[in-house]
């Protein structure tokens, strides 16, 4: 190792130490740092977003040969098509001559991709068709005997539909690296009779001048509900004093305890959930009760009331997947230390009564997004944070202990019912709203700078 | 022909009163006043865009960035901000609509639909940013006794990456 890169590793350490996790002594910590230092950034994006597992969209959105959505891994402009053969691909959206971007368009289908620039053209798996005016080119053999097909990306791998890729080749088997989170997708998948899901058409796009991170923290946060979202709560109650059967509202069980709950898993995910009995919101599954009686035969009553009840799911570094009055499927770019792009479709299950569709929608537009009652004040507060971050002389702020105290392992009458095993479960009353959940995120965002700094955890 | 010509003319007159008055109100945050505008069945439209060239057609089968098929939607909008409650309009922030190219004409009895575009300034005072908002609207006027009020809005956001924050009062 030579000097510099001694430097180097010794930076990347000191950042990983920037979360202070003292499981034995009740200490979790997070320097405010880690919102605003340009370095910071910068090690994140090399050494989190573009090391690991990214979700990178479904495999829905490229169903027929040679269709093509693009997205970003970190950085990486990235170029995800099925071949006319048929087989899913993700590449590095960049034009092997000059760089350019191959394919600038968000979806479509297209046999061929030709570069704007000069020429060059690729087929829809991938593979360099035209190098233009090759023959008159003098190019020396080095040329020619190298490949110019577009970069596949490290490793791509599928869960139930759901594609996601790595830039490294560095990372565990993609079943392994979701573990039990998919537990919780099957959860939304399997509301499908079909056993698929589609995004609806219309994705929204985003910005919020703050760090990726208020993102993947309130999305594993219920503390802030009734405070930051008082006046949607307001609207919800006065719509639900004469809401009909159609808004599609359930009941737990007889027996079941209300409260929330969290689950942290491996590589930084986690999950938050609550069961109760007065619902603020319907759910499209709940609102044809043939419908729901025929789910709940094929996946069993305790699946079926776990697809009811709220649940956010956060799977680390990128993607949040949320199943309320509507399911949505959020990822984030981090484009600045304070400026964050939200990427917003409507996920739905194949299948479901028009009906039901439509009320997916409503309710979803009616909460999340720039323009939705809810996301809007989220999208406020992180700009309130950044904001706030900026007193850089402050201690650390008190926002990772709630929960800390009662912090559950093993098996729980929770994990039993879902067949899981998380590392870590929280569960109390419903004004709960535990932060342990945000812990697992942390720690697989420091796991991943130390190993990038050689210290292998 | 004279006569279509004075109709032109006259439905464009009308378009302009209603279209005019409504981004006035808007902007003065003049609320009850600009609700009052729209019938209690008027849809307000958002639509999303698809890819480069397309927006949603269909809010019943795909997503929009707004969409409300009543007034009511529109009052419970007003009424969140109007809570204090909402960190959205804590503090408002401050517009100005620009609204021009206004094409109007009699589509019906007693109905006038018009074409115009906007471009809305949006000043947040929170932290000094302002950026702007620009797209078209499509406007549906019906007659109601002496007035015209608004039936239908569809608004066409064309720079549909949205800061933060995207309400009836900043498009």
């Amino acid at each position: 190792m030579n000097a510099a890169s001694q430097i180097h590793a010794a930076r990347l350490s000191e950042i990983s130490r920037l979360i202070d996790d003292r499981p034995g002594e009740r200490i979790f910590e997070v320097d405010r740092r880690i919102f605003t230092d340009p370095a910071v950034f910068d090690a994140e994006l090399r050494y989190i977003f573009e090391a690991t597992w990214n979700f990178i969209g479904l495999e829905s959105q490229v169903a027929r040969p040679n269709d093509f959505v693009t997205t970003h891994i970190g950085r990486h402009p990235i170029l995800v098509m099925r071949s006319a053969e048929g087989k899913v691909g993700a590449f590095l959206n960049t034009c092997r001559h000059r760089g350019t971007i191959v394919c600038p368009f968000k979806q479509g289908r297209q046999k061929f991709h030709v570069c704007r620039y000069h020429g060059w053209a690729y087929d829809s798996g991938g593979r360099n068709i035209s190098v233009t005016e090759e023959a008159s080119g003098q190019y020396p053999p080095s040329f020619s005997n190298s490949n110019h097909d577009l970069l596949p990306v490290a490793r791509l791998g599928s869960y139930r539909g759901f594609l996601f890729a790595s830039l490294s080749a560095d990372v565990p088997p993609l079943e392994e690296f979701l573990g039990d989170t998919r537990a919780f997708l099957d959860l939304i998948i399997d509301q499908s009779d079909s056993g698929e899901v589609e995004f609806v058409p219309g994705a929204s796009t985003y910005t919020f001048d703050g760090n990726w991170k208020l993102q993947f923290e309130n999305g594993l946060d219920y503390y802030h509900f009734a405070t930051t979202h008082s006046s949607y709560v307001d609207i919800l109650k006065k719509r639900n004093a004469s809401a009909g059967p159609d808004a599609g509202f359930t009941a737990e069980p007889e027996g079941e305890q209300e409260g929330q709950g969290s689950f942290s898993f491996d590589y930084g995910h986690a999950v938050n959930w609550s069961i109760k009995r007065t619902q603020l919101y319907g759910r499209p599954l709940g609102m044809d009760p043939a419908r729901l009686d025929a789910v709940r035969q094929r996946v069993g009553s305790t699946r079926a009331k776990w697809m009811l009840r709220q649940r956010n799911l956060t799977i680390f570094p990128n993607l949040q997947v949320i199943d309320i009055l509507s399911a949505q499927v959020r990822t984030w770019r981090p484009l600045a230390p304070d400026k964050t792009e939200m990427v917003s479709h409507c996920l739905a299950p194949v299948g479901e009564s028009a009906a039901a569709r439509t009320l997916r929608i409503r309710n979803y537009e009616d909460f999340f997004n720039a323009s939705g009652l809810a996301s809007s004040d989220d999208n406020v507060m992180y700009e309130f944070c950044q904001t706030g971050y900026d007193a850089t002389t402050a201690a650390p702020t008190q926002g990772y202990l709630r929960g800390v105290a009662e912090v559950g392992h093993g098996e729980s009458a929770h994990t039993r019912e879902l067949g899981i095993t998380p590392t870590e479960w929280s569960f109390g009353p419903a004004s709960f709203g535990g932060e342990t959940n945000f812990h697992p995120g942390y720690r697989e965002w420091r796991r991943l700078l130390q190993h990038a700094a050689g210290e292998t955890a | 022909m004279a006569a279509d010509a004075i109709r032109e003319a006259d439905a464009r007159a009308v378009a302009a009163a209603v279209i005019f008055r409504e981004a006035r109100l808007l902007d003065a945050g003049e609320w009850a006043d600009w609700v009052a505008m729209y019938s209690e069945d008027a849809v307000y439209w958002v639509p999303a865009w698809l890819d480069e060239y397309t927006t949603t057609n269909d809010p019943d089968t795909q997503v929009s960035l707004l969409y409300h098929d009543a007034r009511r939607g529109l009052e419970e909008r007003i009424a969140r901000i109007e809570s204090r409650k909402s960190i959205t309009a804590l503090p408002l922030p401050r517009t100005v609509h620009q609204i021009s190219n206004l094409e109007a004409s009699e589509t019906g009895a007693e109905q006038i639909t018009c074409h115009s575009v906007f471009s809305v300034h949006v000043y947040d005072p929170r932290v000094a940013k302002e950026h702007l908002r620009h797209g078209r609207y499509e406007h549906t006027l019906r007659r109601d006794g002496e007035t015209w009020k608004i039936a239908r809005k569809v608004i066409t956001l064309v720079n549909d990456r949205v800061p933060t924050v995207l309400d009836f009062y900043s498009i």
